[in-house]
């Protein structure tokens, strides 16, 4: 190449030998991430005595690790990520994130196209000891022993927490009973006496919890809210933009903190939110606020624990079945019930720990509650939320559809 | 050693075009901007005319995801991102115009422009959920202004408006990006000689006159940059919209980030190209605004001095 001045301005002559040249030096640099991704690779295997797990929900921790870390002599290294499938997808199968994950845990439902792509493994259930004593209708979750495979009886995940979501209200303003007493969703979606002082949320489980109200109370034809055609989700759009247009929503939000914020700042008084976040409206004394028992039901889902593809090589299973087999211990039960309210895959160790451990009323009491839902809520026909239906981009798109309008 | 070291750096030099080293950087940040820049915009515009299933892609051509974008109310959000980020462009430039006057021509005490300069820079190291959310308690139904407005009795009802309205979105990126506009705006002005403002009055013009014919004209440069830096940022803000809108004021950066999170990428990707295409058609308008004192080069020119 050589430089020729006419004028004020510099032109370059490109001959085709250097311009080969050029991308040559271009493909090199251009290839280099490939490389250095390989070599990174090998950097990334696992250091023994370390858990790395990913999460995409930062209230399944239990409050610290600390007493993981005391009884399975492991150390825990936790990340947090959004729990939209799309970005966990990504995350697992572009950024291969089982080269830095020795557990991953996510929304049951979601695990599918990770199963379909082979981007996790069977777990072998035999080597985790408290798997045997798990209530048969925790088993039953479709999501654990997914029939993707014809000769059945595989199972691909552990389940870490579960629950029942509906949502909150203030009793005592709205001269309503609390709970154990049901009350319907309408109070949400479709009641003069919250006009204007409810919410809902922007994603599209928001959509599909509209339509299991629809559906309950006779008001459409929905098949399955869980896994709705667009036809359907169409529909039921249709319906949450005219309860926009009548002035129903006094916001729709995106965040957990978005719903406390709401709770506490007088907003609402009635609002879809999960279950800690009623928790922590009441720990800043509004005690009149209660999470609700509704009428048509609940979306019941659970984040289990899956094991990628690459830990095979990485040859830890002996560590990360110790891990799996925590989470499912009485210890997990007993921290994560009384913070959060959510329910564990082994309740029953949760109660048998909280009394050998002397834990304090409250807490007992919160465990308690938890493995009462079983009975209760669980019990509920609609629906069990699957992460990822089969219509997942034309359900958000419905959705967007109501929070733009 | 040293003899292979000599050997394989002769064979680079063989190996790579000869140029100089001003060619050599040049070319260097032109490739990088191009590889990180250009070919990512690329490639949205490619993926954006594709439909994918989860993660893969098919490799067929069609505009389904554009089509599909206005069937989803796609139309009215990107009507009123652009009327709330242009409204907003020249609410911001009547604020910032005489504030930024005033900082670099009128503020004679030093104290003073510290403090002002060390006001206008802090947001840059805030978050920017963090420098938003505080309206939400300071706006909500129990928060100070209500309270006030209930106590000194000029309303009887707390003001529902104030929060999760048009009007807060306003409100919200007035704040966000007033220092974005009075920074370019104030180092144009600020580089306007005083003997330029001396001559002019000596020459017997009024301070309007002055202000028309002399400092506006020179300080252009620094106002097309902030609305450049106002209005461009504004279309993929996503903190503003959501916190203060409470969602019932989408702007179209929420939607490419849910539809990213239900990996509908597509239209994310055709939303996005979208974005684009109104960053293109603002600087045609632009140019075509700045014609008549001489074109964007120009108005840089008055820099030359």
């Amino acid at each position: 190449m050589t430089n020729k001045r006419i004028g004020k301005h510099h032109y370059f002559h490109l001959s085709r030998r250097h311009f080969i040249k050029g991308a040559a030096a271009g493909a090199v640099i251009m290839g280099a991430p490939a490389v250095l991704k390989g070599l990174t690779r090998t950097a990334k295997g696992a250091e023994k005595g370390t858990i790395r797990m990913l999460m995409t929900a930062p209230t399944i921790i239990p409050g610290d690790w600390k007493t993981f870390e005391a009884e399975t002599g492991l150390k825990m290294q936790d990340t947090v990520m959004k729990d939209d499938p799309g970005l966990f997808l990504t995350e697992m199968q572009v950024n291969d994130a089982g080269d830095r994950f020795d557990i991953i845990s996510t929304l049951a439902g979601v695990e599918r196209p990770l199963i379909e792509g082979g981007n996790i493994i069977p777990i072998e259930h035999k080597n985790i000891p408290n798997w045997a004593g798990m209530p048969e209708s925790i088993k039953a979750v479709p999501y654990l022993t997914r029939g993707l495979k014809p000769e059945g009886g595989t199972v691909w995940g552990t389940p870490l927490v579960m629950n029942a979501d509906s949502f909150g209200y203030f009793p005592d303003k709205l001269g309503l009973p609390y709970p154990p007493e049901e009350v319907s969703w309408s109070l949400v979606f479709d009641d003069e006496r919250t006009k204007g002082k409810s919410s809902t949320g922007t994603m599209f489980y928001y959509l599909e919890e509209c339509a299991m109200y629809l559906k309950g109370s006779g008001k459409q034809q929905i098949g399955d809210p869980a896994n709705m055609t667009p036809e359907e989700a169409n529909k039921v759009a249709d319906y949450m933009i005219e309860r926009k247009k009548a002035g129903q929503f006094r916001s729709i939000h995106t965040t957990f903190d978005d719903q406390v914020q709401l709770i506490k700042n007088g907003e609402v008084l009635a609002i879809r939110c999960w279950e800690p976040a009623v928790k922590e409206a009441q720990k800043a004394g509004m005690k009149d606020f209660v999470y609700s028992n509704a009428t048509e039901g609940y979306m019941k889902w659970m984040h289990g624990c899956y094991v990628p593809a690459q830990v095979a090589d990485r040859g830890n299973f002996e560590e990360v079945y110790k891990a799996l087999n925590w989470i499912l211990s009485g210890s997990y039960a007993a921290a994560i019930s009384p913070l959060r309210g959510y329910v564990s895959g082994r309740p029953d160790l949760g109660a048998q720990y909280a009394k050998e451990k002397g834990l304090d009323a409250a807490a007992a009491a919160a465990i308690d509650e938890a493995q009462a839902k079983l009975g209760k809520k669980f019990a509920k026909d609609l629906f069990w939320f699957t992460g990822a239906p089969d219509h997942l981009a034309e359900i958000q798109a419905a959705t967007d559809r109501f929070v733009n309008a | 050693m040293a003899l292979a070291e000599h050997a394989a750096g002769m064979n680079l030099r063989q190996f790579l075009p000869r140029m100089s080293a001003g060619i050599w950087s040049l070319s260097g940040f032109t490739f990088l901007w191009f590889i990180g820049i250009v070919v990512p915009l690329i490639g949205i515009l490619l993926f954006s005319f594709l439909q994918t299933k989860g993660i893969k892609v098919q490799w067929d051509l069609t505009i389904k995801a554009y089509e599909k974008l206005f069937f989803y109310g796609g139309g009215p959000l990107i009507g009123r991102t652009i009327r709330i980020a242009a409204t907003m462009t020249v609410i911001e430039l009547l604020f910032a115009f005489p504030f930024a006057l005033w900082l670099a021509k009128g503020a004679k005490n030093q104290n003073l422009k510290l403090i002002t300069f060390t006001l206008l820079t802090v947001p840059f190291f805030l978050s920017p959920v963090a420098r938003v959310i505080v309206w939400r308690s300071v706006m909500s139904v129990q928060g100070l202004v209500n309270t006030a407005l209930l106590d000194i009795g000029i309303v009887s009802e707390p003001v529902e408006w104030l929060i999760f309205s048009e009007f807060a979105v306003h409100l919200g990126y007035l704040g966000q990006y007033f220092p974005a506009m009075v920074w370019p705006i104030f180092l144009s002005i600020a580089l306007i000689d005083d003997e330029y403002l001396e001559a002019s009055k000596d020459l017997g013009a009024s301070r309007f006159r002055t202000l028309v014919h002399v400092i506006l004209p020179l300080s252009l440069p620094g106002i097309v940059a902030g609305i450049i830096f106002s209005f461009v940022p504004m279309l993929g803000d996503t903190v503003v919209p959501q916190q203060m809108g409470g969602g019932n004021v989408m702007m179209i950066s929420h939607n490419v980030y849910t539809m990213i999170g239900a990996a509908n990428f597509v239209m994310a990707a055709a939303l996005s190209a979208i974005i684009l295409a109104i960053m293109l058609a603002f600087q045609v308008v632009l140019w075509a605004a700045l014609r008549p004192v001489g074109g964007i080069n120009n108005v840089f020119a008055s820099l030359h001095r």
